[in-house]
């Protein structure tokens, strides 16, 4: 769906319709600011703009669960999610913002059974819950049942639940738009609008908006081997560098140690949550000899680091698609699971398994690798939501922007990120960005006239970029070239190989600056020279596959740029020449923004000093 | 993902429907020229809108590929390899977001889903001499059919989803469904008032649901709103006033959900000539459901509750 038009002025514009923008366009439309509003016969004007249709939202693809101390099946605290939370993130967590995050999660997780949801549940009816890697009781003593589910497919239930309560309440959607400029005021200091392309007419629209959120998600596609679905090209986070603001902590990218083989997809955590563990090519159960007492359900960076140990020792097993390449797999062995309890409660992992692999994982053993799965880094943000630069030693807020969700970094992830943390975040910390902007509906002052229109020209440079780029696809024509030309697909595709060389899993000074060469001799120079090969602009997708590139190529060298400035290893980040952490140097946050400055922000510790991490 | 790159190279052929429209100015200045232009023509025209004008061709493409290959690896290797304008919708690659229903070979279905083994077939006529449809042999996969080259597996026909119109390439509006969707409320309606978050103080609780109440509806609620459906169903897809299958099965799970309180209301609002009355019970679209429910079933039980009321 599109809008029938564009209003002068959006009192909210959210970019991105999975959790984090649904659950703030909710938070938003549910709250008495909003209700007051209408009462008074103004109806406030939200759009939401996507570039999928909402139901296609990566959010739909999360298996395994969201964590919430609600105690349905063991007794549990937040205290404890709170502490593991912090630990599982290496210390470089903002503590107030864990708090928040174990203190919430309870309500959070029962607001959204009452959306919809479809939980599974305990005999007595209770919304039901399973181990998930890293939640403990008693502060790290034992394992603890944490993560609420639904079968496999937590993701799905939560996404469609959330649309369907924004269809309920009368939110509109601007679909398959690809925001293309975040626009603020030269001072950096407030939000102005949002550029946005709709790729069905390929029309481009200046929406000024009061009040713009970002929520557009993560940016797997940095890496050729992930879980991500194909829209996840970190858009928000670029388009906030593009702006001229920061992004903080963009070293830290989570690899899920259980990707299917050949194809990066996820088998979720669950499985070996409900008893499924990882063997080396001579059978051994390796976790726990790295992980004693947690083993297989330790966290995802710590097992990631211990199937690459094993591999590289020559323990791992090929890719059975590719016999003769890489032994880069180790076995994810289910069959301990009884079958018909599988079937239940995994049945997408099965299904998964059986469709892209041929096997089935009661009887056989199944080839797996970490696949990028998660940026813990994004879009610095205060605990409301609020966007804010790192300046001068204090947070300064751009008036009237917002982000959630894995765009978004509040830091309750810091180095790694915990198992059935995601969903929670997005959907927690969305829903505050949206009672933030309810409050900033009542002052909403009329629009600043005197000033240039820094959107309308924004947009007007698109409209001549767009026109510039259809016109050179007229002389190209790619079924007569002798030569085969570029093109966003194949580069993409190369940025990825490159990125995972340089970064995936583990790193070093020398393969770090490897990648920045690459970049500049060859990447940088291809993606400029783009151009698309057809001249019509509706439903151009090699239009928006070149600024999709484009936006990872200036997220891949912020995140090589604050990957080679953090000489320590910590959480996801695993640096070969700097193995220890350094809480002296590098107890902070990494702030870099476009121009390649890095800052550091001291990480806010409020409870808990650090401590040694061991699972 | 990519295509294969074995010594033993296979090759299959995507035989793809394309549809360019024609550029918007184009279309502004025939309609501002003409007196029988949409916004002076007395019949809405809607259609008019749903139909985009432009060029169709069908345009062969033959890659490298393995048996075990999906559709959607075939497409991307395409637009990465050789022809980067070819326009098809496509996200997580794994069959849980919905957006890449297509028709391959005729029949509604995932590109993700879809491999080159299943739905290869040999480049041959449709119909023989006698005008009887070609059926297939027993040894088709692996002996390559007269005329064509080894290592052919065959070819692939691709077509955007029936039932919609076509915007461009495989790509189909497929709004309608939505709307229809929507428009039989397809959101929770129970009792209490939606749960505050302050403080995160637990005051409120969730709903009770017992396993087997959540096993009324569990599988409906996992539809993912693909289309695949609809576009086998000789009646939507025919263009017959139909609210549609994916509609119905919205309508079903909330009906079928214990903590629902509106499910009187539910099955009246489906209770018309253009409700569960035009479905002819064909059941075509149980067939390809990527999500396993039984669409036809789960429609006719809809009927028999309409029935009962």
């Amino acid at each position: 769906m599109s809008p029938k038009h564009v209003e002068a002025m959006y009192d909210v514009v959210i970019v991105g319709a999975g959790a984090a923008g649904l659950s703030a366009a909710l938070g938003l439309a549910h709250s008495p600011e909003f209700a007051e509003r209408r009462a008074m016969g103004e109806d406030p004007a939200v759009l939401v703009i996507s570039k999928l249709q909402p139901l296609r939202s990566h959010t739909g693809s999360a298996e395994g669960g969201i964590a919430a101390s609600l105690g349905n099946v063991e007794h549990d605290d937040w205290h404890w999610h709170y502490y593991d939370t912090v630990k599982g993130g290496d210390w470089l967590v903002d503590q107030d913002a864990a708090r928040l995050l174990a203190q919430e999660a309870p309500a959070t997780v029962i607001n959204l059974e009452r959306m919809g949801v479809a939980f599974s549940r305990t005999e007595d009816g209770h919304i039901a819950q399973r181990r998930f890697g890293g939640h403990t009781a008693d502060f790290g003593q034992q394992p603890v049942k944490r993560a609420a589910y639904a079968a496999d497919r937590i993701g799905h239930q939560i996404l469609h639940s959330l649309w369907q309560q924004c269809v309920a309440a009368g939110i509109e959607f601007a679909e398959e738009w690809y925001v293309t400029d975040l626009v603020v005021d030269e001072a950096c200091a407030k939000v102005e609008g949002v550029v946005a392309f709709d790729t069905h007419t390929g029309t481009v629209h200046a929406v000024h908006a009061r009040n713009v959120m970002l929520a557009t998600g993560g940016a797997g596609r940095l890496f050729h081997t992930t879980s991500n679905s194909w829209d996840l090209t970190g858009d928000g986070m670029a388009l906030s560098l593009d702006a001229g603001l920061q992004l903080e902590d963009t070293e830290f990218v989570q690899f899920h140690p259980t990707g299917l083989a050949h194809t990066g997809i996820l088998l979720s955590e669950a499985a070996r949550a409900e008893g499924g563990v990882l063997r080396n090519a001579e059978g051994e159960a390796f976790m726990e000899r790295y992980a004693p007492g947690h083993a297989d359900l330790a966290a995802r960076d710590v097992v990631s680091r211990a199937i690459r140990s094993e591999t590289d020792a020559g323990r791992g097993v090929p890719d059975p698609r590719d016999p003769l390449g890489r032994k880069d797999c180790v076995w994810l062995d289910m069959r301990g699971i009884d079958a018909g309890h599988m079937h239940q409660v995994l049945p997408q992992v099965v299904e998964t398994i059986h469709k892209y692999m041929n096997l089935d994982p009661t009887t056989d053993l199944v080839p797996v690798k970490p696949t990028a799965h998660y940026t813990m880094g994004g879009i610095p943000v205060t605990t409301d939501g609020e966007v804010y630069r790192w300046a001068d030693d204090r947070r300064a807020v751009i008036d009237g922007l917002f982000a959630a969700g894995e765009c978004s970094c509040v830091s309750v992830h810091g180095a790694n990120r915990l198992g059935g943390n995601s969903l929670l975040d997005a959907c927690l910390f969305g829903t505050r960005a949206g009672h933030a902007l309810a409050a900033r509906l009542a002052d909403a002052a009329p629009a600043d006239t005197t000033g240039d229109d820094r959107v309308d020209a924004a947009a007007e440079r698109r409209r001549t970029e767009v026109a510039d780029l259809l016109a050179a696809a007229k002389d190209a024509d790619p079924q007569s070239d002798t030569q085969p030309d570029d093109n966003p697909y194949l580069l993409m595709a190369d940025l990825g190989s490159l990125m995972e060389t340089a970064l995936a899993v583990h790193c070093d000074a020398d393969s770090i600056a490897a990648a920045v060469a690459a970049i500049e001799a060859d990447i940088a120079p291809r993606a400029a020279a783009l151009h698309p090969h057809n001249e019509t602009a509706a439903f151009n997708q090699e239009l928006t596959a070149i600024w999709e590139v484009r936006h990872l190529i200036a997220l891949a060298s912020a995140m090589l740029r604050t990957s080679e400035a953090r000489h320590e290893s910590r959480g996801s980040l695993c640096r070969s020449d700097f193995p220890e952490r350094d809480d002296e140097r590098f107890l902070a946050h990494s702030m870099t923004d476009a121009a390649g400055r890095i800052s550091w922000q001291p990480v806010r510790i409020e409870d808990m000093p650090p401590q040694a991490r061991s699972y | 993902m990519s295509g294969g790159t074995n010594n033993e190279t296979t090759t299959v052929t995507l035989r793809v429907h394309r549809f360019t429209p024609r550029a918007e100015r184009e279309r502004d200045r025939a309609r501002a020229s003409s007196p029988f232009a949409r916004k002076s023509s007395p019949f809405g025209g809607d259609s008019a809108r749903r139909r985009p004008r432009g060029k169709q061709w069908v345009q062969d493409y033959t890659i490298a590929a393995r048996p075990e290959d999906t559709v959607l690896d075939c497409l991307l290797t395409i637009k990465r390899t050789v022809d980067p304008t070819l326009a098809f919708r496509y996200s997580c690659g794994h069959g849980l977001c919905g957006s890449d229903a297509v028709a391959i070979n005729g029949t509604p279905t995932l590109l993700c889903t879809a491999t080159v083994a299943d739905w290869a077939k040999p480049d041959a006529p449709a119909t023989d001499e006698e005008g009887f449809r070609h059926t297939g042999e027993a040894d088709d996969a692996d002996a390559p059919a007269g005329g064509q080259p080894d290592g052919c597996l065959g070819v692939i026909e691709l077509a955007a989803l029936p039932g919609f119109p076509v915007q461009r390439d495989l790509i189909a509006d497929i709004d309608p469904m939505l709307e229809q969707i929507k428009k039989l409320k397809p959101y929770l309606q129970a009792d209490g008032v939606l749960a505050t978050t302050d403080d995160g103080k637990v005051d409120v609780f969730e709903y009770l649901q017992r396993p087997e109440q959540l096993a009324r509806y569990e599988l409906l609620s996992n539809c993912i709103a693909c289309g695949v459906c609809e576009g086998s169903c000789p009646v939507f897809a025919g263009g017959e006033a139909f609210i549609g299958p994916a509609a119905l099965i919205a309508a079903s799970r909330f009906i079928n959900d214990s903590r629902d309180t509106a499910a009187a209301e539910r099955l009246d609002a489906i209770d018309t000539a253009d409700g569960i009355a035009a479905c002819q019970s064909v059941r075509a679209c149980t067939r390809e459901c990527p999500r396993g429910i039984d669409v036809g079933e789960e429609i006719w039980q809809l009927i028999a509750q309409v029935k009962e009321r």
